[in-house]
């Protein structure tokens, strides 16, 4: 039943700005995809294209066979949850609800099965008279779910749809949200610029920068092996180290950089010969400090200058001797907290395999 | 703000609008409902079983019905395109479609007749014979002259409201399947409806009260025009009262309930919008469309101006049976400021004003202050109350003090005493009764900037400066004044011109030639046979430009949030 969209060479320039920079992406029947990025990278102007809010100056869009491109927004059949929820307050929670139904022509008594039926998704059941300013935040947010999912859309699009939320309330929504699409079995794609959102329940997401896709994988993919240095920041934290490569055989590169020379089994994004300038992405978590196991790569002389507890991680700013450059290194379950002579001088290592290699 | 300093602010103000608009609305209903002291509905009765004054409330409120239908049906579609459209020109005529308000209609009247009348530039126009297009009776004229004054106060609240919309309300009814027009109805217009009802009542209460339109169109059997020529009996005859009482509650009425229907809190927007509104850009054809409906209001509203105008400037006589006036000269404006009574209402209108300006300013800041810094429970009493004079029609705010000024001429303190009687009775000096007259009745603008000032300041600039060792007189002179200012202003600005030409006050409480405001020697020089239209006409264009000379002012001064002030 669940359906895919189509975007395809899609244009969108307000003035001399790209806002959408020819994006083409297949969204898979029943995926929930994650359109992310920075403030002005573009991913809500295409979230409002595919809703219809945003003429595309050219491309198309196809959700399932048809092209809506030249519909207007109420002929589309997408649902969409609003920043700012956008729940009516001159009509009451289960009004609000049965508004799109009434749209559809559906009988009153298949309205009210269906309004009862969705506001049990989003537990909201009990406050079907309210109205929308008598509910938190959450209960809004969860009402404005259930008004979008009631008409069975063709997609589900989300707009931020927890940036209003406190901390604690985010958590528990955003896998609610995952249960509620996987439950209804939607194709559904929602943008955010928080990246704990997208990599915790995203099938699959695409990072946008100026109007242009600049990745687009399963999180993982898209946390380990960053193909660029604003993927590679933007997602997570990393230490950069820029370097040249000196050798490159089957699968395994050196590449001399500030601190010595560095060994990377990870593929590069593109063929590499020795002389080639490239940027490695060491992730803080990757990088241990202390003996290091007998026979590994990379390993440099260094001190902990400086440490800051953070609880369940330590985050350690360590020199290396060498070129005296500073990384950044995460100690989960912290044991080097109660500082010593002995700990300040310590080693620094990481495995090749967790070296990613950037070309730009 | 210091406790003991805002109960005492609190105090005073609440005692001085208790004196100034309570005890005037009190003599009003002692006056129909009380007399030798005792109760009786005999003259509510009576009102309503008298056949002239049972028609004359009949025809009023058949007025402010027309007017504010009328109204409603010119501003909603206005506001509405100018929400949703970018167009060449638009700043142009959404400055204009306001000029409206610089005239008073009563002097308009004069304009629309020479144009409209059956011996009207229109006829000669269309080479028609003599008919009347302000129809019998003149009761659509009237409607259609106060409309065309009165739109702008809705188009504002309605403009207002509609850019206080989140966009992704309407949006998320077209997402769900909800055509444009359909929208529109389900969506739109019930989120304006506290902005359209709120202007909507000032709008119904102004032209259910308003004197000087049917005075000057000679509509005679409408309430208002009754209740002015029962004056001289004031202190004899209790009809009046009632009548006025009637018009009382049916404002106040009116008011308190799209107070309760739509109060602020059950229509507030949820959160700040996520999208600025965009309005859509048109060109060519489309913006032509557009700009029609505006250009088509404008050129209407602004023909009783162009017909004051003309008639200012041409000579007596010489618009009569053509299309424009057949000999033009500067004389009635000679004739009109030589004239004893126009000199002297000039200094008047000036001094009363400047006088309730002065008193504006000072009780407004500190009913402000009350309402928005103080946390006494009761502020919110003292905010309706400085608000009533916009529910409260001017006409029976004029007959209160009338009534005050008799009740305290006919003591014998007063009457011995000839200071004491140029003081309190309006027949030998108005001038306390004008002036407080006038400021009560401009008193809301004045809270309304003064309190929006105070609102967008923060309260930690003056907190900071108490902190620093700063009183509160010094922090209020040296920190809150300045940053409230251009509000201060803007609405000083705005209370001066309204009370320059403010209409019933002046008609009904002005009485010696030499105590005169504008208004009233505009109505004392068209009623002069032969040449009175043209006098008044060239007044009538001296007082335009010097109203629109302040409210440019205001305007450049709070810019887009000119509106704000004349919002409920």
């Amino acid at each position: 039943m669940a359906v895919s969209v189509h975007i395809d060479k899609l244009n969108k320039a307000f003035g001399s700005t790209r806002a959408v920079d020819d994006v083409s992406l297949r969204i898979e029947p029943g995926e929930l995809f994650f359109l992310l990025g920075p403030s002005g990278c573009g991913k809500t102007t295409l979230l409002r294209c595919v809703a219809g809010f945003c003429i595309p100056d050219s491309g198309s869009i196809r959700i399932g066979d048809a092209d809506i491109s030249n519909l207007a927004p109420h002929e589309r059949d997408t649902g969409m949850v609003f920043q700012s929820y956008a729940l009516w307050p001159h009509m009451t929670v289960s009004e609000n609800v049965a508004f799109g139904l009434e749209l559809r022509k559906i009988s009153a008594s298949e309205r009210k099965r269906r309004v009862a039926e969705a506001l049990e998704m989003v537990r909201m059941a009990d406050r079907a008279h309210y109205k929308p300013n008598e509910l938190s935040g959450g209960q809004q947010q969860r009402v404005a779910l259930a008004r979008a999912l009631v008409i069975r859309p063709q997609c589900l699009l989300l707009d931020e749809p927890l940036s209003n939320l406190d901390a604690k309330l985010r958590l528990e929504m955003r896998s609610e949200i995952r249960r509620i699409c996987k439950q209804a079995g939607l194709t559904a794609i929602y943008v955010t610029h928080d990246q704990k959102e997208s990599l915790s329940i995203a099938d699959r997401l695409a990072i946008l920068d100026k109007g242009l896709i600049q990745q687009c994988g399963k999180p993982q993919e898209v946390y380990l092996r960053p193909n660029s240095r604003f993927v590679a920041n933007f997602i997570g934290e990393t230490n950069f180290l820029e370097g040249t490569v000196r050798s490159a055989s089957d699968g395994r590169l050196e590449i001399g950089t500030p601190i010595g020379n560095v060994v990377s089994t990870v593929q590069p994004p593109q063929p590499l010969r020795a002389g080639d300038p490239v940027t490695l992405s060491l992730r803080p978590e990757t990088i241990r400090v202390g003996r290091p196991q007998a026979g590994a790569a990379n390993v440099f002389d260094g001190a902990i200058h400086d440490t800051m507890y953070l609880g369940e991680v330590a985050q350690h700013q360590v020199t290396i001797a060498q070129g005296g450059v500073e990384l950044k290194v995460f100690e989960l379950h912290p044991k080097f907290v109660a500082r010593d002579e002995h700990v300040e001088k310590a080693k620094a290592w990481f495995e090749p395999e967790d070296v990613v290699v950037l070309t730009k | 703000m210091q406790r003991n300093l805002s109960h005492l602010i609190f105090w005073t103000t609440l005692t001085i609008l208790g004196v100034a608009l309570l005890a005037p609305l009190w003599m009003v209903i002692r006056g129909g409902f009380f007399v030798g002291g005792e109760f009786t509905l005999k003259y509510l009765a009576g009102v309503f079983q008298n056949p002239i004054y049972a028609e004359g409330l009949l025809n009023s409120l058949m007025i402010a019905v027309g007017t504010t239908a009328l109204v409603t049906l010119i501003s909603v579609p206005l506001a509405w395109l100018s929400n949703r459209f970018d167009f060449p020109g638009k700043k142009w005529v959404s400055g204009l479609v306001l000029v409206p308000m610089i005239l008073p209609p009563f002097v308009g009247a004069i304009g629309f007749q020479q144009i409209l009348g059956q011996y009207g530039a229109l006829n000669a126009l269309l080479g028609l014979g003599p008919i009347d297009w302000l129809g019998r009776g003149r009761y659509f004229g009237v409607i259609l002259l106060q409309a065309l004054s009165l739109y702008p106060i809705l188009y504002l609240n309605v403009a207002a409201a509609l850019a206080n919309i989140d966009p992704a309300m309407e949006e998320s009814a077209a997402n769900l399947g909800c055509p444009p027009l359909k929208r529109f109805f389900r969506i739109t217009l019930p989120l304006t409806m506290p902005g359209l009802f709120a202007g909507g009542t000032i709008v119904f209460i102004w032209s259910f009260t308003e004197l000087g339109t049917p005075l000057i169109m000679n509509y005679m059997r409408c309430a208002p025009v009754q209740v002015f020529d029962a004056l001289k009996e004031i202190g004899s005859n209790p009809f009046p009262y009632a009548l006025v009482s009637v018009m009382l509650s049916v404002s106040i009425l009116l008011y308190a309930a799209s107070k309760l229907l739509f109060g602020r809190k059950a229509f507030a927007m949820q959160s700040k919008a996520a999208t600025a509104a965009t309005s859509t850009s048109v060109r060519g054809i489309k913006a032509l469309l557009v700009l029609l409906p505006f250009v088509a209001v404008i050129g209407v509203a602004l023909l009783p101006h162009a017909g004051v105008i003309l008639t200012s400037f041409s000579e007596p006589g010489s618009w009569y049976q053509s299309v424009l006036p057949a000999k033009y000269s500067p004389a009635n404006y000679v004739e009109a400021l030589g004239h004893s009574m126009t000199v002297s209402s000039i200094r008047n209108s000036l001094l009363y004003s400047s006088m309730a300006v002065l008193l504006n300013i000072v009780i407004g800041i500190a009913i402000a202050f009350v309402v928005v810094r103080s946390e006494i429970r009761a502020r919110g009493v003292l905010d309706a109350l400085a608000m009533l004079p916009l529910a409260v029609p001017g006409l029976v705010m004029a007959f209160g003090y009338l009534a005050i000024s008799s009740q305290f001429s006919n003591s014998d303190w007063v009457k011995e005493s000839p200071f004491w009687q140029s003081v309190f009775d309006v027949r030998v000096n108005p001038t306390l009764f004008l002036v407080i007259a006038y400021a009560v009745r401009r008193l809301p603008y004045m809270v309304r900037s003064a309190a929006a000032g105070l609102q967008q300041t923060s309260v930690t600039f003056e907190e900071s400066a108490a902190n620093l060792g700063a009183g509160p007189f010094t922090t209020l002179r040296r920190i809150t004044l300045p940053l409230i200012l251009a509000n201060l202003i803007a609405g000083a600005l705005l209370a001066f011109a309204f009370s320059m030409l403010e209409v019933s006050d002046s008609l009904m409480l002005a009485q010696r030639m030499d105590f005169y405001p504008i208004t009233k020697t505009i109505y004392e020089l068209f009623q002069l046979i032969g040449t009175g239209k043209y006098l008044a006409s060239a007044m009538g264009v001296w007082a335009m430009g010097f109203l629109t000379v302040t409210i440019v002012g205001a305007s450049l001064i709070l810019g887009k949030r000119l509106g704000t002030l004349f919002r409920v």
